[in-house]
């Protein structure tokens, strides 16, 4: 645990219920939950990007490493991208063991994060379902259940009865267009509040040192022999040896501006909520073949998503097609809906990569790292990508457990076998 | 009591009628067109909702679709909006969230606990001990706030449908400058769609004066004489998405509950009027605290008395005006506090009503209604959604669209533009509807005269804090909070408020959540921004967008028969298919000892003609086909450009330009778009021509031992000998007396078998004849399942289920196959790599060593202690053999044929099992096929 | 969805066409090295701006068309015929 005295760091106030008593009674103000400065012209380590994957890498370049002078760049507001327009699903039932054993790890981080950050990021576990809706389908669920299960993750096939136990408002009969025929049934799985996960991780590695720097956009990538010598902004330039491409959407153009080229392409992913209703669903379903996802948060609504868009675009504008494709799919699967109530859709990019996969860890140019490619699966991957990028910029090694999502691969041929399992992949 | 007033000049209700309704267990009167909220408050109900956290009683505030106050429950139907929904016979109404009663709710203890619930309160707490999160939360989960879904299937008669149109100019809002437009689009010869929300055309006009009323009666008259304009009333525009593609909401239709319109629109012009913007300050929750248009509707529309005694805080004419309404209602008007003059509310006094009014200057006014005229709000989202970014406009205290930054397509006009009078706005209206008549033909862009705009005072709160978002129950001391706290952008100040995320989507709020933001900030309204407009523009039920399922199945010309003699449904994709009729056992045996008959319609089938089919063969498979002469067949796979298997199916040469080529069901589509692809994009000089025959064809595949004598009895112009039609050829002929069928011999179940294609027409004539021929013969149709068994006791591969994403095509042991010493074809860099790697996993036969064990699909070979070294791909019990068979994929230091490996139960336990030396477990040789 | 100016069929809305990608520059499988190959296979422009990209028009005339898009504001300047490498639309 890195030493909270001196070098810019301040305790931050800590939260709990006796505090909120205090500050009711005695009506003071709330300290700032993280200080805002003006930029320095020189910092260890820039991170381009102020969504959860980096401001965790931020944290725990302060925390698990000591290297606290560290900037997080973000050309809007914290977690304004990715972060901010997900819909917030945790899970590890993943195809591969080594997809297991990564998203797993992130899970058990979320379970602890509210305590080790001090702030409520209210992971709810709920059960995570996907149903199969085909014998193929029902094949794959079998697959993932027993990857799963051999890797300690507790996962296994759920048939139409205990389905329809978990849910009562599904549509479990024979006579639905397409049946289903079971589900994989993950309890561990759940949904967190994403925004809360961004704020917290900010206000701990500001509380550490890190500087955060919003409405400051990265406009050029000073590389010198092969290697990063600084960062120009819209606020001036700073010198650094290290640079973390960490964002979504955009991380082709940043690290175009390094000289690296990406196998990424990005898709609009969309999402929509309705308004809130009293509670009646408590676990996350999901339906590959019928493309949507659906949960319940805490405050009674529900929150939908489905594929990314069919074709590559930076617009986040959102297309009627489809909140009307999602409403047939879930009323396909939830028949008594039909009177809740869209209240607003969004989107957000999606860099998706050949295999699914992320890409992690060093590239040609030194001191120019990437931690992208996210995909539709970034946000549950958060703390772990955080966790193994600071490490692998604080000892120079790629961590074994990021190890296959090299930017290497795509030259070598080695891609990474999640695509399996990724027909709705949320 | 009623506050019921006499006959208004401008009133919707029909006081002929009169009919009874329910309100929390009670009954009460009203008339038709009264709107829920409007029958309740002529009966003196003041109290309608309690809010979202605090549950302090809520009242009436804007009397329309947009009132926060009055959100209720009409039987099933959770979160119905009680200010606009027009009220009928023997309707159960009652509030939502509120126990026991409206009147007294416990959870108003919350509303004590005020100070220490600041918005946001939970990321602070509930965080030790973790283990009672999840109590935790099923507390919050009982504060959620909203109605209850019912778990009852819908009513049949419950439906939703959608309709197209293609109107050139499509008017979004049903005001005079709606109106006018639509009547000036129409005289320039548009076809005009005209979307109005309320019951009737009007917007203001309808609540007004004897001026307003004769100038509506007018435009009425004008739109409904004028041809070319479809009027659509009790709807509302919910988007504007790319290239004017308009989605409307249309309700109050008599026979489907809602229907989903959406239009290309030529031109769009966007009237929504303004919307009255409320007051923030201590007490403006309290029931009594009226918006001016909200009292002026309930007098003028409804005949509804707002209240006995009445302050009115007014800054603009339509608060003077509304001071008017209420004295000719017979309210008492105690007291007008002019802003204009410096005039401001401090604080309502009363809580479950409004009892007196402490105003600037320190007077404590007593009455029971505060009507409050601060300002308007342009709701600008039609026009953001279309890329517009409004501007805050000092003068005005509103914001306004900024016409450069609009699209040519999309055209504001009414009171979001400007200000003006009546006839100023009509004018600029049908301006503008000419214009957007112009643009829809294709006339190139007039700018158009802009309309002026008044100053106003801008007034957002006042000097006590209150309630800025009311469905949220955010006040402006939340805000405060959270920008001391740091959020202190807009978008991270709503998110940590979650001001603006209700039911009321910002449209009452963001304006005042803006300036309250910019005052604690330091910084302008403009420098702060506001928040993005997202669609839709009203909460839009998921039934309307969904409208009809219609997700069609497709079904061979044999399914009407298969159903009849009970074979279980198998949905594969969109096809619906025979899995078995009842012993998929006895149809494997039925197949390996005598004949039986399978439909296997969904088939891709391509046909193929001209001079350069042989180079598109060689291209796309990865086996030779220079050389397939007329009458032959072959057995091809297709990989993709990353060498992974994408397809494989046969292809028979039927002529010298000439060939019918087959896939997988599930790649019958997109094979045929790949060849298109290869044929259009990289070789554009081969002559092939490509036909998809897939369902033009019926396809049966007749397998047995007796096949053979059983065609006999139906083919003719072909010679079914064995030396005449070999293995792996293919002949034209006639089946069942139909001419024009092909049939091709190959092997997938294993056995001596035909595969017929039929003009679909008469493929179930064809099938039947085959069945009643056949009877001695003892021939059974066999399904799916059964075929399943057969290939996998062939070991014959399913591309997708013994081939994953990832497989390339020396992964499906199809080295015999693979060509690489053939010029280009797709997939050739890498298979060429991946034939040089040699550490890739293999499709293997496996066999557990106790037969009586079927692992599942799925199940995972390990190896020390828990090591991942494979998979079971398919698997099966065989009854030829009376023992499991399966295909795998293995690692490559397993695949030698003999290793043993262990097969990791389902059940948690463990099997063994041997490699075995082919795929095929029965008949390796293949000798049973070439008979 | 966004019209899709299909020069057989006119305008179209996007949702009767299948999505292809980027048109890029297939590189002779003979000649090709194994990094420039799988250039080809994996890595993209991904432009935010003006991007030449391939649809195919399922629901129509089932052509392949040659599409010039703005990625970021969906408009569309012009499709024509994608006849292969060399063309020049």
């Amino acid at each position: 645990m890195a030493d909270l005295t001196g070098r810019g760091q301040r305790r931050a106030a800590r939260y709990s219920a006796v505090a909120l008593l205090r500050h009711g009674i005695g009506g003071g103000a709330w300290p700032r939950a993280w200080r805002t400065h003006e930029p320095k012209r020189s910092y260890q380590v820039v991170i381009v990007g102020g969504g959860v994957h980096g401001l965790a890498t931020a944290y725990y370049l302060a925390r698990n490493h000591g290297i606290t002078d560290v900037a997080v760049l973000d050309k809007g507001y914290l977690g304004g991208g990715g972060s901010g327009r997900n819909t917030a699903i945790i899970r590890s039932n993943y195809l591969t063991p080594e997809g297991v054993r990564f998203y797993d790890r992130s899970l058990g981080m979320y379970e602890r994060l509210a305590a080790e950050l001090n702030y409520n990021v209210m992971f709810s576990r709920r059960g995570h379902l996907t149903l199969a809706h085909s014998d193929a389908s029902l094949r794959t669920m079998r697959w993932r259940a027993e990857v799963n299960k051999l890797s300690g993750v507790d996962s296994d096939i759920a048939d139409p009865d205990e389905v329809k136990r978990l849910v009562p408002f599904l549509d479990t009969s024979a006579g639905a267009r397409y049946p289903i025929l079971g589900a994989l049934y993950h309890p561990p799985g759940g949904i967190i509040r994403h925004d809360a996960v961004v704020w917290g991780y900010a206000r701990a590695a500001d509380s550490l040192g890190v500087h955060l720097h919003q409405d400051t956009e990265v406009t050029g990538i000073d590389v010198v022999g092969g290697r990063v010598s600084g960062v120009r902004t819209n606020r001036g330039p700073i010198a650094t040896g290290t640079v973390i491409n960490c964002t979504a959407g955009w991380s082709t153009l940043v690290s175009a501006l390094a000289g690296v080229r990406m196998p990424v392409q990005t898709f609009p992913l969309q999402a929509a909520v309705t308004e809130p209703v009293k509670p009646f669903l408590h676990t996350v379903v999901v339906s590959g073949t019928l493309h949507v996802y659906v949960s319940q948060t805490d405050r009674g609504e529900l929150v939908f998503g489905a594929s990314v868009d069919p074709f590559a675009s930076y617009s986040t504008r959102g297309s009627l097609e489809f909140i009307e494709g999602l409403a047939g799919h879930v009323l396909e699967l939830m028949p008594s809906l039909a009177q809740l109530r869209l209240l607003r859709q969004w989107a957000g990019l999606c860099d998706m990569t050949p295999d699914f996969a992320p890409i992690m860890g060093s590239t040609g140019v030194d001191g120019f790292l990437v931690d992208v490619g996210w995909g539709t699966y970034g946000f549950k991957a958060g703390p772990v990508a955080g966790e193994a990028m600071a490490e692998c910029v604080a000892t120079g090694r790629t961590p074994e457990i990021i190890a296959a999502f090299g930017l290497d691969r795509f030259e070598e041929g080695r891609l990474v076998a999640e695509k399996g399992a990724a027909a709705v992949g949320h | 009591m009623t506050m019921r007033l006499d006959r208004q000049p401008g009133e919707v209700i029909d006081r002929r009628v009169e009919f009874t309704f329910d309100w929390n267990g009670r009954t009460y009167p009203a008339h038709p067109g009264d709107t829920i909220a409007s029958a309740l408050a002529a009966c003196g109900e003041r109290i309608f909702s309690r809010s979202f956290k605090y549950h302090r009683p809520r009242g009436l505030l804007t009397a329309s679709h947009l009132d926060p106050g009055c959100i209720v429950q009409v039987g099933d139907e959770p979160n119905v909006r009680g200010g606009h929904r027009l009220v009928h016979a023997g309707m159960q109404v009652r509030s939502q969230d509120t126990w026991p009663t409206l009147e007294l709710d416990v959870k108003a203890a919350n509303d004590l606990l005020g100070r220490f619930l600041p918005a946001g309160f939970y990321y602070k707490t509930f965080i030790h001990p973790r283990a009672l999160w999840p109590s935790y939360e099923r507390v919050l989960q009982r504060f959620a706030h909203g109605g209850v879904v019912s778990a009852e299937p819908p009513h049949p008669a419950d439906r939703y449908d959608k309709r197209h149109v293609h109107p050139d100019v499509l008017v979004a809002g049903g005001g005079p400058a709606g109106m006018a437009t639509a009547v000036a689009a129409a005289r320039a010869g548009a076809r005009v769609l005209l979307v109005e929300e309320e019951p009737a055309l009007g917007g203001h006009l309808r609540w007004g004066r004897e001026r307003e009323l004769s100038a509506l009666a007018e435009l009425r008259d004008l739109v409904a004489t004028t041809p070319g304009i479809e009027v659509l009333t009790d709807s509302v525009v919910l988007g504007r998405y790319d290239d004017n593609w308009v989605a409307v909401l249309q309700r109050g239709l008599p026979h489907v509950r809602e229907r989903l319109v959406k239009a290309r629109a030529r031109s769009l012009v966007v009237a929504p009027g303004l919307i009255e913007r409320p007051y923030v300050f201590a007490g403006n929750d309290v029931p009594g605290v009226l918006l001016s248009t909200a009292a002026r509707r309930l007098v003028n529309l409804y005949a509804v008395r707002p209240g006995k005694r009445a302050v009115v805080l007014t800054a603009n004419a339509e608060g003077d005006t509304a001071a008017l309404d209420l004295e000719r209602a017979g309210v008492e008007v105690v007291h007008v506090e002019d802003a204009r003059r410096g005039g401001d509310v401090v604080r309502v006094l009363g809580r479950r009503g409004v009892q007196a009014v402490e105003v600037a200057g320190g007077d404590r006014i007593d009455c029971d209604l505060l009507v409050t005229a601060v300002g308007w709000t342009a709701p600008a989202s039609l026009l953001t959604m279309a890329g517009d970014v409004p501007v805050y406009d000092r003068r005005a205290a509103r914001f306004r669209p900024d016409p450069a930054r609009l699209p040519d397509d999309v055209l504001p006009t009414g009171g979001i533009v400007g200000d003006g009078s009546l006839e100023q706005l009509v004018a600029h209206a049908e301006a503008t509807g000419q214009e957007a008549a112009r643009r829809a033909r294709g006339e190139t862009a007039v700018e158009i005269t802009a309309l002026p705009v008044e100053p106003h005072p801008a007034l957002f709160h006042g000097r006590t804090h209150g309630i800025v978002d009311f469905s949220e129950d955010v006040s402006s001391k939340d805000l405060l909070t959270a920008v001391e706290e740091g959020y202190d952008s807009v978008e991270l100040a709503k998110r940590y408020s979650t001001a603006t995320m209700g039911p009321t989507q910002g449209k009452l709020e963001v304006v005042n959540v803006v300036a309250i933001l910019a005052e604690a900030t330091g910084r302008t309204i403009e420098q702060t921004g506001t928040t993005t407009w997202r669609p839709p523009y009203v909460p839009v039920t998921l039934g309307a967008l969904a409208g009809r399922t219609r997700e069609p199945k497709r079904c061979s010309p044999m399914q009407t028969w298969h159903q009849r003699h009970g074979a279980a449904p198998l949905v594969a994709g969109a096809w619906i298919r025979p899995d078995h009729y009842g012993d998929p056992a006895g149809e494997v045996r039925a197949v390996r000892e005598h004949v039986g008959i399978i439909d296997v319609t969904p088939i891709g089938k391509l046909d193929l003609r001209g001079p350069d089919v042989p180079e598109l063969l060689n291209l796309l498979y990865v086996n030779r086909w220079s050389k397939l002469g007329t009458g032959r067949v072959r057995y091809g796979v297709m990989c993709a450009e990353d060498g992974v298997v994408l397809d494989d199916g046969v292809t028979g040469r039927l002529d010298d330009e000439h060939y019918l080529m087959s896939t997988t069901s599930s790649g019958a589509a997109s094979v045929w778009e790949w060849v298109e692809r290869w044929l259009q994009t990289e070789h554009p000089d081969w002559r092939v021509h490509v036909t998809p025959v897939t369902t033009a064809y019926a396809s049966i595949n007749v397998a047995g031992p007796r096949s053979r004598d059983l065609l006999r009895r139906v083919v003719e112009e072909v010679d079914l000998a064995p030396e005449t039609f070999p293995y792996m050829h293919v002949r034209r002929g006639r089946v069942a007396g139909v001419p024009g069928c092909v049939l091709w011999r190959i092997g997938f179940t294993g056995e001596l078998s035909f595969e017929l294609h039929v003009p679909a027409a008469y493929g179930l004539h064809v099938w039947e004849t085959l069945l009643d021929q056949g009877r001695d013969l003892a021939v059974q149709p066999f399904g799916i399942e059964a075929q399943r068994i057969l290939r996998l006791e062939k070991g014959h591969l399913i591309v997708g289920q013994d081939t994953d994403g990832m497989t390339r095509a020396f992964g499906a042991s199809l080295d015999g196959l693979v060509r690489l010493d053939k010029d280009d074809f797709v997939g050739r860099p890498e298979l060429v790599w991946q034939d040089q790697g040699r550490g890739h996993p293999r499709l293997v036969g496996l066999r557990t060593v106790d037969g009586s064990v079927v692992p599942a699909e799925g199940s995972q070979l390990v190896e020390d202690g828990g090591r991942i070294c494979g998979r079971v791909t398919s698997s099966r019990m065989s009854p030829t053999l009376g023992r499991s068979i399966c295909l795998a994929q293995v690692a490559a230091h397993l695949a030698e044929p003999g290793t043993e490996v262990t097969v990791r139960l389902t059940t948690g336990g463990t099997a063994a099992a041997i490699v075995a030396q082919q795929l095929a477990h029965v008949d390796p040789e293949g000798g049973r096929l070439r008979v | 969805m966004i019209l899709l100016p299909c020069p057989w069929c006119g305008p179209r809305d996007a949702g009767e066409f299948g999505y292809v990608g980027e048109i890029g520059v297939r590189p002779d499988p003979e000649a090709a090295t194994t990094e420039q190959w799988r250039d080809y296979l994996y890595f993209r422009q991904n432009v935010a701006g003006w991007t030449r990209e391939r649809w195919y028009h399922r629901m129509g005339c089932r052509r392949y068309l040659a599409v010039q898009r703005h990625t970021l504001t969906n408009e569309v300047r012009s499709a024509s015929q994608h006849a292969g490498q060399g063309d020049d639309s």
